[in-house]
């Protein structure tokens, strides 16, 4: 197997160009159809998160497979990028170095985020797309495959994902799951329509949640917001009725005051909940809620301070784990290349084989021939003595090839066995 | 036949259990919770040959002394619990829940032996009174262990603690939740007990009459009383009926309890006689059901115990 990977992600490249060379669904299909046409003997799978953009390559042997500048040249022209504008961004891996690369990333151990769970579901993606465009075979098959499973050991063998990390993830799975059991009938006010707020209403939904306000100054911004996440856009008028209707409240504007004062809130929005409980998620900076509000009986009022140092303590935990997930990529890896490299010496071995029981099967042939009186019983146990006297013949160069390959391609006794036993290419 | 299952076999069970549950705050190995379940259900079990070995000896029998009624209190909390440790498997509910549990193991340990009601007390009447009651004190309990883990949680989150996944509580809205049926249940429940006990005195017409100055009958009606009336402040205010508020009654429930069941063990009532046989609990501890309900029954042979006639309910 020959397989090489080029692309970018946010350790080497800035999101501009991770933007510039990022491919959507249809350019996904687009591109893998057009590379196919390109190279037909390769098989190609494409990964574009907004942390990466990938491209696998793979072919059965040596020459299937594009080289690296060849690959580089089809990821760029595709979006027509001068090779000029990505010096030094791009990542070029090959064989074994692009198969870890591949298991880092499924199981999360390359992401900006370590641990995080979406990429697992996304390199799925990348795979189902390209087995849906035709752009996969046999060899990135049985790459991306071991790659989930890899993935999934390192899911259930470590406490990796246990721990999230990011504000939003943690305040809803670790502090709002604590107040709420359930969120699908929760009355969600998403203040602000930022990036944060967009992030939090994603955690949100996963959890459940259906009923989603969006309060912001500009309406135009709150509809759209809205309509992105099947929530309803609400006047910023309506704010305070809408704190006295909520069970979950996120702060995410860029206002620079405080927009929900204690005072106010004591007075117009406190009789109103008659201390039904409030979770509140002050993401903002600064503040958007004064703390005081969270004096109020029923509200639990969280801001990013509070929250970062939940995010800081499953960090730590999350390092805590990291030298364990790294073993099971080296294991993993090691075992995929083994087996990469004993699928080379198969044409070897089955030339050996064969070499072998040619001339069995001929003298075997001859001798029943000499010795006509010969019964079956006879002739079974002789042919048996035959097999047994192949078998034993081929063990040696057999078990030679095994542990030369869990070095590498074992070219060298490849020849060598082809050259001593005069087997055809 | 004895089988030999005795309140060792299932205290130890729920010991066990319990010991986990705290072992859980330091450490949570995979085996831990299967432990849990497995120590839980060997004590249920136990508890439960015992209680049917007391119904085979006794006559009156279930719940017809107070050794009794508290096993079997126990036991129906024991099933809670083990319910809730399937339905929550993450929380650390035994912390509060198996503690209770064995308290009225204790309690019964030292409670008298003896019938509560004698042969021409109602049958049916006797048996509704014990099992309303039983059942109202495990919706009480469960209250208030309920109550107690919403105070402890909502103070935690109010003061931003750490939350730990070694000590996790299930959420607060469930905890409202369990807390608020479980003040309707105690409430009916209980309620349920006084008008049979009534209702039993009613029927025996040997013209005694209800006797409201008994000290059981004082305190079960000052906590009947206590319920129906937080109930009513949890329907009239919507306050009440939200977080602490409904935690804070359910906890005053908890109290008036307390002040119920040591009065049924302390005083010399018509609910049993606490007193003197106090003392019988120790002696026969350990021991199996058939072997106390042999030493209860000699007890009263030598005239130990009072008549039955002096020895019934409301």
């Amino acid at each position: 197997m020959n397989l090489r990977m080029v692309g970018c992600t946010h350790r080497a490249s800035g999101v501009d160009l991770r933007q510039q060379l990022a491919f959507g669904t249809e350019q996904t299909s687009d591109a893998l159809a057009r590379w196919r046409e390109r190279f037909p003997t390769a098989e190609f799978a494409l990964l574009s998160t907004c942390n990466r953009v990938e491209l696998y390559a793979a072919g059965a042997g040596p020459v299937e497979a594009p080289e690296t500048d060849e690959l580089v040249d089809a990821l760029l022209s595709y979006h027509g990028v001068p090779t000029k504008r990505v010096e030094g961004q791009i990542l070029s891996l090959h064989q074994r170095e692009a198969v870890a690369h591949l298991y880092r990333v499924a199981a999360s151990l390359d992401s900006m985020v370590v641990g995080e769970p979406q990429i697992l579901a996304q390199v799925k993606q990348a795979y189902q797309r390209s087995v849906d465009s035709g752009a996969a075979g046999p060899a990135l098959h049985d790459l991306f495959q071991s790659a989930l499973r890899a993935a999934r050991r390192v899911y259930n063998e470590t406490s990796l994902h246990k721990h999230r990390v990011s504000i939003p993830s943690v305040a809803i799975a670790d502090f709002a799951s604590r107040v709420f059991e359930r969120f699908d009938d929760k009355h969600v006010l998403v203040i602000g329509a930022g990036e944060m707020a967009e992030e939090t209403i994603r955690y949100l939904q996963d959890a459940g949640a259906t009923r989603i306000h969006v309060v912001n100054r500009s309406p135009e911004r709150a509809l759209e917001l809205a309509t992105a996440w099947s929530g309803v856009a609400v006047p910023w008028e309506r704010l305070w009725d809408e704190l006295a209707a909520a069970d979950l409240v996120i702060g995410a504007t860029g206002a620079t005051e405080p927009i929900v004062m204690a005072e106010r809130f004591e007075r117009v929005v406190a009789p109103l909940r008659q201390q039904r409980p409030l979770f509140i998620l002050d993401l903002a900076v600064p503040r958007n809620f004064e703390p005081e509000v969270g004096e109020q009986l029923g509200v639990y009022l969280y801001s990013l301070d509070d929250l970062a140092v939940a995010c800081e303590r499953n960090r730590d935990a999350r390092a805590a784990e990291l030298p364990a997930a790294e073993q099971i990529i080296v294991a993993e890896t090691d075992a995929f290349m083994a087996a990469a490299h004993r699928r080379i010496t198969g044409p070897v071995i089955s030339g050996l084989r064969r070499n072998l029981e040619e001339p069995k099967v001929a003298e075997l042939e001859r001798l029943f021939k000499k010795l006509p009186d010969l019964d079956e019983r006879s002739r079974a146990e002789i042919t048996q003595f035959a097999d047994r006297l192949v078998n034993k013949l081929l063990h040696p160069p057999l078990e030679s090839l095994r542990d030369a390959s869990q070095e590498g391609p074992p070219h060298g006794l490849l020849d060598a066995i082809r050259r001593l036993f005069r087997l055809e290419e | 036949m004895s089988s030999g299952v005795n309140m060792l076999c299932f205290t130890a069970s729920f010991g066990v259990a319990l010991a986990l549950e705290v072992m859980g705050l330091w450490a949570r190995p995979r085996w831990r919770r299967l432990a849990v379940v497995v120590a839980a259900l060997a004590g249920i079990v136990a508890q439960t040959w015992y209680l049917a070995e007391r119904a085979n000896a006794s006559p009156w029998a279930p719940l017809s002394s107070q050794h009794d009624w508290y096993l079997s209190a126990a036991w129906g909390l024991a099933i809670v619990y083990l319910a809730l440790v399937l339905y929550q498997p993450r929380a650390s509910i035994g912390l509060f829940l198996l503690p209770i549990v064995l308290a009225l193991i204790g309690a019964a340990r030292f409670a008298s032996t003896e019938p509560m009601a004698g042969a021409e007390m109602p049958r049916i009447w006797g048996i509704l009174h014990g099992v309303f009651l039983m059942l109202g004190t495990i919706a009480v309990l469960l209250g208030f262990v309920a109550g107690l883990m919403y105070l402890v949680q909502s103070a935690r989150l109010k003061n931003k603690a750490p939350l730990s996944e070694r000590f996790r509580l299930p959420s607060l809205e469930w905890l409202e939740r369990v807390n608020a049926r479980s003040l309707i249940a105690a409430t009916i429940l209980v309620g349920l007990g006084f008008v049979t006990g009534v209702l039993m005195r009613l029927a025996l017409r040997d013209g005694s009459g209800l006797q409201w100055t008994d000290p059981v009958v004082i305190s079960l009606s000052g906590m009947f009383s206590w319920l129906v009336a937080a109930e009513a402040f949890r329907l009239a205010y919507p306050a009440a009926r939200r977080g602490r508020k409904v935690a804070y009654l359910t906890l005053a429930g908890f109290v008036f309890l307390v002040i119920t069941l040591s009065t049924f063990m302390s005083s010399k009532s018509m609910h049993g006689r606490g007193g003197e046989s106090a003392g019988a609990g120790p002696k026969t501890a350990g021991t199996s059901p058939a072997a106390r309900m042999q030493q209860s029954r000699s007890e009263r042979a030598v005239g130990f115990i009072p008549t039955v006639q002096q020895e019934v309910t409301p």
